[in-house]
């Protein structure tokens, strides 16, 4: 990147710099990144490798490692758009409601337990946590409820919902947004719908085997995107963000997000599609963790990673093919039930790193986060945080500020180099449900839970208030309950919806259903008939048991 | 000396997939020398089950899903019905706001390790704390 003889010079220099200050001392710890990366002292000239045009080039340009447009932030703003969902949709509701009037610029459904795994409360096993952790959403009534009075042709909506359940919850919302009037084919928004976050990020309770998951979440994809029921939908976001928070480092965050997106594609391209046809609405969601430059430089290989994939390997041709756009969420488990005050800190600094990362979209976390689900208080924080990042910081005046940093374009280079390396290696295991089916995944994580628990426990990697500055449990923060008449209010709506249907035109969509599981074929139109006849969530997914089997998840300690 | 060995049930009472938790504890725990039974998913029936049919020592609870008295109390309820309550130390963890750990006390638990627990202190206090 920069002329033979000026590299001479600096590197004169630097040997003469060196030797006068050989003798300053240094803290006694480990300067390496949180993946390892040993960091040397100091980022020079002799450090930054290869050729601008090629390697770094111009936001919009290939292979846009400085962002993905060419006017970024300059041109509009990320979308902010909180991870939320409580007690029943009508409450959910409300708070979207309120989020949305304090300046939040897109949705996004945190569901409970008993949606995530495609059961109701009628089933008693769960019927406890019904609304504790997310929103219920359990039939086609729940998603008017949750998106009443929202204007949802115009502010996008995430459904995190992964493979096993994400056919019924987008075929619910869907159906609900055609008989709002909405034109679909015009909708926009997310479903995660990520193999690995209900595989390994969190156990499944009572899903099935990860090649009909794999499957299930291709159906998804095709039925919106290459057959053009809802083009404008993102049908999957890779969500490396939840395997991240088990422990793993930013490299293996990579590698697995882009390890699973081919499983994926090549899924897609074998049922007969090109990859131009689909694979620019296949979108990411990552985490924003502790170490600020490797997660600025890790957004960065991302880009570069994905358009180098995408035109090597399969042969993209529209430049949309090439664009790695993501999500960010910053990092739960960074977050303390001790200082909660600080998570506030903590959290702006890694919405900081999403930002100056070039990321499309943040969550960032609410300061209650290591104790309860968010209180409403705590979320207008969380909002108000990337609020001051974009409107106080001036951040946003430029495109990729750390660009040209010495430091910054070699760490974007190791994080490239290693993440190559280490999809290489997951390629060796097989495709993304091989190398579940195979326990390959859950040992790397269970190693990677391990690791950091013992980097945590010695005090390598230090957490301030638990073992640094240690101080007991807040009890001042008000602890948001979620409502506890939620099991009744959402058995009531069911109970209702099976009074209204057409129980017997339903029974035969639902053999319908049960034929073109067994054949193989799309589930998507006869889903989308089934939940816009009254089927629930529970009445899907006890088909896809049915057919499927249910599957243990070979768990590793 | 098997026999003398430390036997704990960890358990996951209900759907929520949150297992990092329960897997690093279910390590130290075993690297400290415990016999460790991983019950996964489990309603709190089969909790109570598994736990008189491996005549264990220890009930560990990983909850992350907010509905830790629910199940608690109901784990409770079980095995003071079934006769064994007074055999078993009940230990809980996961996302507890600490204003809860009293009242999860009072219901017949001996210990809440909340969010930033050491395993140390856990394997600790099991040592020290067996009810046989």
């Amino acid at each position: 990147m920069y002329d033979k003889n000026f590299l001479e010079k600096v590197k004169k220099e630097k040997e003469n710099w060196e030797q006068l200050n050989k003798n300053a001392k240094e803290r006694e710890v480990k300067f390496e990144t949180d993946s390892g990366i040993p960091i040397k002292n100091l980022y020079t000239p002799l450090d930054v490798k290869g050729d601008y045009l090629e390697k770094i080039n111009f936001p919009g340009q290939f292979p846009y490692t400085r962002g993905v447009y060419p006017n970024m932030y300059r041109g509009r703003l990320w979308t902010m758009r909180l991870f939320s969902g409580h007690g029943t949709p009508e409450e959910t509701n409300k708070r979207w409601k309120y989020l949305y009037e304090n300046g939040e610029t897109g949705f996004s459904a945190a569901v409970d337990a008993l949606t995530f795994n495609g059961i109701d409360p009628t089933n008693r096993d769960g019927a406890p946590e019904v609304g504790t952790s997310g929103v219920p959403l359990y039939c086609i009534d729940s998603l008017f409820a949750l998106t009443e009075d929202i204007p949802i042709d115009k502010v996008s909506v995430a459904l995190v919902v992964e493979p096993f359940t994400s056919a019924p919850v987008c075929a619910m919302y869907f159906n609900m947004a055609k008989m709002r009037g909405y034109d679909i084919s015009k909708l926009i928004g997310t479903t995660q719908n990520d193999i690995l976050t209900m595989t390994v990020g969190y156990i499944p309770y009572k899903n099935c085997p990860p090649n009909h998951l794999l499957r299930l979440a291709c159906d998804l994809i095709e039925w919106t995107v290459p057959m053009k029921n809802v083009p404008l939908w993102h049908p999957i976001n890779f969500t490396g963000y939840n395997y991240r928070e088990g422990g793993i480092d930013a490299v293996q965050e990579l590698g697995f997000v882009f390890a699973s997106a081919i499983s994926h594609i090549d899924n897609i391209i074998a049922r007969g599609w090109k990859i131009d046809d689909f694979v620019n609405r296949l979108a990411f969601h990552l985490a924003a963790h502790k170490d600020f430059f490797e997660e600025i430089a890790k957004y960065r290989a991302a880009r570069r990673i994905w358009a180098t994939l995408m035109k090597d390997r399969y042969n993209a041709q529209d430049a949309k093919s090439h664009q790695f756009r993501f999500h960010v969420q910053t990092a739960g488990s960074s977050l303390t039930a001790q200082l909660p005050m600080i998570n506030i800190v903590r959290t702006a600094i890694q919405g900081l790193e999403a930002n100056i990362g070039g990321c499309q979209s943040l969550h960032t976390n609410s300061y209650d986060e290591a104790i309860c689900l968010p209180s409403e208080a705590a979320a207008l924080v969380a909002l108000r945080t990337q609020q001051v990042i974009a409107d106080e910081t001036r951040i946003a005046n430029t495109i990729d500020p750390l660009a040209g940093s010495y430091y910054v374009e070699w760490l974007t280079d190791e994080i490239e180099e290693k993440v190559w390396n280490y999809m290489a290696k997951i390629e060796k295991v097989g495709s993304i449900d091989k190398a579940l089916s195979s326990g390959w995944l859950y040992k790397e994580m269970r190693d990677a839970f391990h690791k950091r628990r013992t980097k945590i426990e010695n005090g390598e990697e230090i957490m301030i208030g638990v073992n640094k500055y240690k101080v007991p449990y807040d009890t001042c923060t008000d602890v948001f309950r979620t409502n506890p008449e939620s099991i009744q209010i959402e058995l009531d709506r069911i109970k209702k919806l099976k009074e209204r249907r057409d129980n017997a035109k339903l029974e035969k969509i639902l053999d319908e259903l049960r034929k073109v599981c067994e054949k193989e074929i799309n589930v998507m139109p006869v889903i989308m008939e089934a939940t816009k006849e009254g089927a629930t969530i529970q009445e899907i997914c006890d088909i896809y048991r049915e057919i499927y089997g249910i599957w243990e998840p070979p768990l590793a300690i | 000396m098997s026999e003398n060995k430390i036997r704990v049930l960890m358990s996951k009472p209900g759907i929520d997939g949150h297992w990092r938790g329960g897997i690093v504890v279910s390590r130290a725990l075993r690297d400290a020398g415990m016999e460790l039974i991983f019950g996964g998913f489990q309603n709190v029936q089969q909790i109570a089950e598994a736990a008189i049919q491996e005549d264990v020592d220890v009930i560990g609870l990983s909850i992350h899903s907010g509905a830790h008295f629910a199940y608690t109390r109901q784990l409770i309820d079980i095995l003071k019905e079934k006769g064994v309550f007074e055999n078993i130390l009940i230990v809980v963890g996961g996302v507890i706001p600490a204003q809860d750990f009293d009242k999860l006390k009072e219901m017949g638990v001996g210990k809440v390790f909340g969010p930033g627990s050491m395993t140390s202190d856990i394997v600790s206090y099991i040592n020290s704390h067996t009810k046989k």
